[in-house]
Formats: C-alpha cells, sequence, structure tokens
C-alpha cells in the first residue's frame, strides 16, 4: 500500500492511492449512505448519532435534541459522502496510480467519512477493546478487520497531512 | 452542511417553547463529557478537541488521554445551549458526547 496526503499549500491536499485501494474506497461510501438513510433503530446508527443527555431527568431533552438536530447530522454526513464519491470521481488515473487535488474542505469531508465508516465498521464487528490495528487471520472478521486497520492507516496519514500547515 | 467545524453560524436555533420557559431552571451550569471509544484513533480525538474548541495540542492531548485512561472527559462546559451547540458539533464529528448538569 502506497498511500499518500501530501499538503500543498494552505488549501489543497493531493491524495495518490493504488489503482485496488481506489476501487476498495469507491465501493464504500454507498454502504454508508445506506446505513444512513435507514431510520432503522440499530447499533450503528445509536453509536453515529448517540443520545445527547444520559440522565433520566433530562429524557425530554434528549428527544428534543433529537427530533431538532438529527436531520441535521444525516445531512452532514451525507454532504461529506456526496464529496467523497464526486472526488474519487474526479481523479486522475495512470497505470498503477490514481491521484486527485483536494481542497481544504473537502478534505476535512473525507476524514469525516473515514472516521464514520470506521464507527460503523467498530460497531458491526463488535469491536469494544481499543482496536490497535492488529488482525488475526484466523478469525472470521479478520478481512474486515483488515478494512477497518487499512480506513484508519489512511485517516491517521490525511490527520498528519491535515496538521502541517 | 458540511462540517462547519468552529463555526457558530450554522448552528441550528433551539426555539423554547412558552412551556418551557415556565419551567424554572437553576441556574446550574451544564458540562459536555467525551466518552472513551474503543474505534476513534487518539490522533483524531485531539485534532476535533483542537479545531472545535480552539485549545492548544498540549490541552487536547490532555484530555483526550484523560478520555482514553479514564474513560472519559469534561471538555467544555457553560450554559446549556452552549453545551447543546458543543454537544452538536462532536456528534458531528463522530464523538461520542453527553451533557449533565454540573453538580
Amino acid at each position: 500500500m502506497a498511500a499518500t496526503f501530501k499538503r500543498l499549500g494552505r488549501d489543497r491536499v493531493r491524495v495518490r492511492l493504488g489503482l485496488d485501494e481506489v476501487a476498495v474506497l469507491r465501493g464504500l461510501p454507498e454502504q454508508l449512505r445506506a446505513v444512513l438513510t435507514e431510520t432503522a433503530d440499530d447499533p450503528v446508527n445509536r453509536r453515529l448519532f448517540p443520545p445527547a443527555y444520559l440522565e433520566p431527568e433530562d429524557a425530554e431533552s434528549d428527544a428534543e435534541y433529537r427530533r431538532l438536530m438529527h436531520d441535521e447530522l444525516v445531512q452532514g454526513k451525507l454532504a461529506n459522502l456526496e464529496v467523497v464519491t464526486d472526488t474519487l470521481a474526479r481523479g486522475s488515473s495512470t497505470v498503477r496510480r490514481w491521484t486527485v487535488d483536494l481542497t481544504g474542505e473537502e478534505a476535512t469531508a473525507w476524514l469525516g467519512v473515514l472516521n464514520d465508516l470506521r464507527l460503523a465498521l467498530g460497531v458491526r464487528l463488535e469491536i469494544t477493546e481499543d482496536f490497535d490495528g492488529q488482525v488475526d487471520d484466523a478469525d472470521p472478521r479478520a478481512p474486515a478487520m483488515h478494512l477497518l486497520s487499512y480506513l484508519g492507516w489512511l485517516e491517521e496519514h490525511l490527520l498528519e497531512a491535515l496538521s502541517s500547515a | 452542511m458540511r462540517h462547519h467545524w468552529g463555526m457558530s453560524t450554522t448552528a441550528p436555533v433551539r426555539e423554547r417553547t412558552e412551556e418551557e420557559e415556565q419551567v424554572v431552571e437553576p441556574d446550574v451550569p451544564w458540562v459536555v463529557i467525551v466518552w472513551n471509544d474503543p474505534v476513534n484513533l487518539m490522533s483524531y480525538v485531539v485534532y476535533v478537541l483542537q479545531k472545535l474548541f480552539g485549545y492548544s495540542r498540549e490541552k487536547a492531548t490532555k484530555l483526550m488521554l484523560d478520555v482514553h485512561h479514564r474513560g472519559k472527559a469534561v471538555v467544555s462546559s457553560g450554559p446549556r445551549e452552549k453545551a447543546e451547540f458543543d454537544v452538536y458539533r462532536l456528534h458531528d464529528a463522530g464523538l461520542w458526547a453527553t451533557m449533565q448538569k454540573d453538580r
């Protein structure tokens, strides 16, 4: 894997990925979009949209928060997904490499989507202990764990690029 | 809406109903708590706390370590509306945040 995020000035981040990596990433936004637009009260939705108030005495406030804010949160995540889908379609490929230049805002959307994807995967894989990226190949969850690990690695590199002002 | 981190102009306005206003709320501050999460990257939590609250890298790192080692940390406090907006922004960023009265 030879993905890189490179900061090119104040408002530009260059993404360079292998063609196999882009192929994997292109398949993911649709899956997250499906989860976000489901109204089902499933564990992934509960993690992506946690309660704001925990105390029983604040139950009404929490219902109010959900009523007012849930759609905003969903729209924000969908907008990020759209940016990622669009920029994945916009990049240019050579024989082995795929490249796209992101604005700062687009890079922030990538960060949000990478993180949401990892949160969703983490819930699906029932990860409860701190995940250090190590995967036991005997584990039936290994392929998805490798994906989680890869997305974490990408996110870490994007964070480095975004922090290197 | 995209991730307008740190831009308060995009805050959804919480409208109070008359009924709510009649309830006398004691003037206690609220605290915003971030809970430990097995998936969020430590570097990501630091990045979000810096970006949302303008904290220094040192302060954001200390808070992240508190979350990591103690399971939770108070990351901001203030009147109810401010706390709720902070929770909203933390949820927008994918952090597991809640708020409660400080007592």
